[in-house]
């Protein structure tokens, strides 16, 4: 089997150990788990860094979102109660139809979600041979191997998993319930705070809503099969996805959420009024009038 | 006639199987992040479905490729086209039977 991977894995390895020598070059033993950890997370660094132009262009299509906010909350009255999967379909569709049509999505697209498990699945290869002290297929040399699969951190191998001794396996303790910890709080973040009230009722919120308390399963499992070099940019990427979401859901929200709202009311005590493009994007207010009293029999009418 | 169908259903059912799967445990792991309608693993699983493991597998590619954050998303549906099969309740592809008609 042709390796698919080698364009991956070469880059890893160059990354790794560009940050290795820098680490080194600067002090750090070449050998000790910290340095290695530290260059996982400089990997984990140049990724995501990589990433952000993508994440960038994703929060500008999100401020269009502002001005289709009117058409999608009709849309969304339209569609109010009913939660039939034809309805549900339709709704999706329409909203995805009116999306296109101010070239707003708040939805991040799949590629680079997809693309990075190439590159988690390569740093799983690369840390594998590592551990068995063979080189990579690039600049991780035989010696700088043999460094890797020997560094330890608090008596722990990074290249060990739960398997390994006492000390790996509360290490690798220690990391899942930090992995589980920081998956959990952004994914709390996005359901509670920035989706908007449409989405939150959803089959598929439903089902999210479930593997909240599925992860710490499977970090779990996982752990028996990923070293914890593996591990440590998995926790490291996990805990940038949080601060950027955190950043991201505080200042730039959902429009129709319970983010975007709190961001409003910070703004309004703060005094700092709107910005002039934003004023003008936002929906005409509308005209107050006062309700009717209605009759109980009547108002049953018009649900 | 049915057993010959059911082994040329074989490789697309494997990649619905591993579809669902996807869909069921690993989907839910990233919330709605597509920007298309229906979602890149609903489309590969109908493309799957619909053209096989071969087509649909590229045609899956393309559509993921497509789903970036520079695209504007929007509709984009399979083409239904069964002919010789049938599309069971779990999503499935089996040989059609004469009451399935």
């Amino acid at each position: 089997m042709p390796d698919i991977l080698w364009p991956i894995k070469w880059a890893i390895e160059a990354i790794l150990v560009a940050f290795h020598t820098l680490f080194s070059s600067i002090g750090f033993p070449a050998e000790a788990g910290l340095t290695w950890i530290l260059s996982i997370i400089g990997l984990v660094v140049v990724v995501r860094s990589a990433m952000i132009p993508v994440f960038v262009r994703q929060i500008k299509s999100q401020r269009n979102m502002l001005v289709m906010q009117p058409e999608l909350q009709a849309l969304q009255k339209k569609f109010k109660g009913k939660t039939d999967p034809e309805s549900r379909q339709k709704f999706a569709a329409e909203q995805m139809e009116l999306y296109k049509k101010y070239k707003a999505n708040p939805l991040s697209s799949c590629m680079p979600l997809l693309l990075q498990m190439p590159i988690f699945g390569g740093l799983f290869v690369v840390l594998n041979e590592a551990q068995k002290s063979a080189p990579g297929v690039g600049l991780l040399t035989q010696n700088l191997a043999t460094l890797f699969a020997n560094a330890t951190v608090f008596g722990a191998k990074l290249s060990d998993n739960f398997n390994g001794n006492t000390n790996a396996k509360v290490m690798a303790a220690v990391l899942i319930i930090l992995m589980t910890a920081s998956q959990f709080i952004t994914q709390r973040q996005i359901m509670a705070k920035n989706q908007n009230p449409a989405a939150m009722n959803s089959q598929y919120a439903q089902t999210q809503k479930i593997m909240l308390y599925v992860f710490p399963l499977i970090f779990a499992v996982s752990s028996f099969a990923f070293p914890l070099g593996v591990m440590w940019y998995w926790l490291a990427s996990n805990f940038w996805t949080m601060v950027q979401q955190f950043v991201v859901i505080r200042n730039m929200p959902t429009p129709g959420s319970e983010a975007h709202k709190a961001r409003e009311q910070r703004l309004a005590k703060k005094g700092k009024a709107l910005t002039v493009e934003e004023i003008e994007q936002l929906p005409e207010p509308q005209k107050q009038q006062r309700a009717q009293p209605v009759s109980k029999t009547r108002a049953k009418k018009t649900r | 006639m049915t057993v010959l169908a059911s082994v040329a259903l074989m490789p697309r059912n494997t990649g619905i199987l591993f579809l669902l799967g996807y869909r069921k445990f690993v989907s839910p792991l990233y919330g709605d992040v597509c920007r298309y309608h229906p979602s890149c693993s609903a489309y590969g699983l109908g493309q799957v479905q619909q053209r096989g493991l071969l087509v649909g597998s590229v045609l899956t590619l393309w559509r993921i490729a497509r789903c970036n954050p520079f695209s504007n998303g929007g509709l984009d549906n399979v083409v239904l086209r069964n002919t010789w099969f049938q599309v069971n309740r779990l999503g499935f592809t089996e040989p059609k039977t004469k009451k399935g008609l």
